[in-house]
């Protein structure tokens, strides 16, 4: 068969899925960068073709330090920078440690792994909603107990204002380090038992085995769980939209302030404008992700 | 020898300590969960964290039932539900029956664009949904101003759109699960005369049972989880359970009770179609997240 004639025939095969893609992946995305460049409302939606170019305005006005959308569009861009740089690590502690836990014989191990799965597995609008009520300030479990060990005087308002990213950022760690575990778990497991007994026979401590043989063997493994979840910070939606409502205020997150802009104040042309700038964001990281796994395979 | 011992046991109780540690953050906000879906909407209202004679109880003051039997009276849960399950099952359908194609032209077929494919469907899954949603629901406008088709508010357009959700994933999925038969089998079967899809149907499939059951499983949750394409493309008659849930809350009633049963019920299918195939989904998604 010519390598044409095998071109065929594994496009017909991939002919359905390559259709979704183009529709809900590949022309959104370019039709997106079109948008961001006119001055599209809920009027001219449907005469798209007529709505007025305006060259980079959209982006000037997101950006600007001086409009309200710039400001608080800003704000949601550190927010979700914030959220990342202590959820990152916070998941990936956890996970650590518990996957070291784990990776020990004992009695009931299969039942604990199942069992902290659970908060991955829960849909995230019911394990985010539970974490709402949890952090109801009159009625919920944390003000409860801060009370109790008089580590506060009043119930604290959780889910409004400042602290509000702080909420979503122990529900979505509490959401988020078993996920890390279970692939730090599977890079421990496929260490060789010899590397461990070999250096012990050199004389190594339990901390020296940890430091000369567990982390340098995770380290890809690590980099691309870091990588990754320094990619999917950035789709950060849900946890921000059940916690705190379809406005969090002063804890937007781009995602939930896009959908706010383009869906409740129609304005798309500004809303298109914000999403590209997060595309290019991602594309940039998603090229740093491939070169460093293409380093991995050589290792 | 004692101090051995006795350091033994000490280093034990740390581990079961700490065991125990992991397990209670893990579940305590389960036994909330549970917990607050057994009280009356009065004792979860009228608590209050100042008060010691009202603070919120980890045991119900009195038991019921009502929020689970009531769970359609506030909210027209039943109706998300059967949302949810329509959508859902649609798009596992159609879900499998795409990724089953495309995976086995990734793992058979040699051709010139395929590493080119594999990587545009593993760089889908990095952009963020918020990247599609205003051009894609533009198209939904426009297909139903021009071609007359309602996108918007459908079945079929919620189905299409968490099917392309689901795709990316179940392909490499189920190239990885069709890369671990053997390729003989299916090249014995075209020496006896199959074409591709002859082999594909009659010898792939029942051996790859696993991996399209892990499949559909995944995109089943997937759709029954999403929240952002739903808030915008979702209206009245389509509304899934994922967005069904915030509507025990309004500005004029806090339903927590209700809200606590509705999650339980929410999540039953979810946990235990993925218990069933447990460890295929979680294989694929350490595989996602390490090979790729």
């Amino acid at each position: 068969m010519s390598s044409q004639a095998r071109g065929r025939r594994a496009f017909r095969f991939i002919l359905p899925a390559l259709l979704c893609m183009l529709f809900v992946h590949v022309i959104p995305i370019f039709w997106g960068a079109y948008i961001a460049f006119i001055d599209l409302d809920i009027y001219t939606i449907t005469r798209w073709m007529q709505a007025p170019f305006v060259g980079l305005r959209n982006f000037f006005t997101v950006f600007s330090p001086t409009t309200d959308v710039g400001v608080r569009y800003l704000r949601s861009i550190w927010n979700v920078v914030y959220f990342g740089l202590v959820t990152i690590p916070a998941g990936y502690l956890i996970g650590l440690l518990v996957a070291l836990l784990l990776n020990r014989k004992f009695f009931g191990r299969t039942l604990v792994r199942g069992l902290i799965l659970l908060p991955y597995i829960t849909p995230d609008s019911v394990a985010y909603n539970v974490w709402r009520f949890i952090f109801q300030a009159r009625i919920g479990i944390v003000n409860k107990y801060l009370l109790a060990l008089g580590l506060i005087k009043e119930p604290i308002i959780w889910l409004v204002g400042d602290r509000a990213i702080y909420a979503v950022m122990i529900a979505s760690v509490w959401k988020g380090w078993p996920f890390a575990c279970l692939v730090l778990l599977a890079g421990l497991q496929s260490i060789p038992q010899e590397l461990y007994e070999a250096a012990k026979i050199d004389g190594a401590s339990s901390f020296g085995l940890f430091r000369f043989v567990t982390f340098p063997m995770l380290r890809p493994v690590s980099a691309t769980l870091l990588l990754l979840s320094a990619i999917w910070n950035f789709h950060a939606f849900n946890q921000f939209y059940i916690l705190l409502g379809a406005d969090p205020g002063k804890a937007h997150v781009p995602s939930t302030f896009i959908l706010q802009e383009a869906f409740t104040n129609f304005h798309f042309g500004q809303g298109a404008a914000m999403s590209v700038f997060l595309t290019v964001v991602v594309l940039l990281m998603t090229v740093v992700i491939l070169r460093v796994r293409r380093r991995g395979e050589e290792w | 020898m004692v101090r051995r011992t006795l350091r033994g046991i000490l280093g034990r109780v740390l581990f079961g300590l700490a065991i125990f540690l992991v397990l209670a953050g893990v579940l305590i906000p389960y036994l909330w969960m549970v917990s607050g879906s057994f009280k009356t909407t009065l004792e979860i209202q009228s608590a209050d964290v100042l008060k010691p004679e009202l603070s919120p109880r980890w045991f119900p003051r009195k038991f019921t039932w009502e929020n689970y039997l009531r769970v359609n009276r506030t909210v027209r849960m039943l109706d998300y539900f059967r949302n949810s399950i329509i959508i859902s099952v649609g798009t596992m359908v159609f879900s499998v029956g795409i990724s089953l194609f495309a995976a086995y032209a990734l793992s058979r077929f040699a051709f010139s664009w395929k590493r080119t494919y594999t990587l545009a469907v593993l760089s889908t899954q990095m952009f963020p949904g918020i990247s599609f949603l205003i051009p894609y629901f533009m198209m939904f406008v426009l297909i139903k101003h021009y071609l007359g088709l309602p996108m918007q508010n459908t079945y079929w357009g919620m189905i299409f759109t968490y099917t392309s959700f689901a795709l990316p994933f179940s392909i490499l999925m189920l190239r990885n699960f069709l890369d671990s038969i053997p390729r003989e089998i299916d090249e014995q079967a075209q020496i006896d005369g199959c074409t591709p899809t002859g082999a594909l149907f009659r010898v792939i499939l029942p051996l790859a049972k696993p991996g399209i059951a892990a499949v559909g499983i995944y995109s089943f949750i997937m759709a029954w989880n999403e929240v952002l394409f739903a808030t915008v493309l979702t209206g009245r008659e389509t509304k899934t359970v994922a967005l069904g849930l915030l509507e025990y809350i309004t500005a004029q009633q806090a339903r927590w009770a209700g809200m606590m049963a509705a999650c339980i019920l929410v999540s039953i299918p979810v946990l235990v179609l993925f218990s069933l195939m447990q460890r295929y989904i979680i294989e694929g998604l350490v595989a996602g997240a390490t090979k790729g």
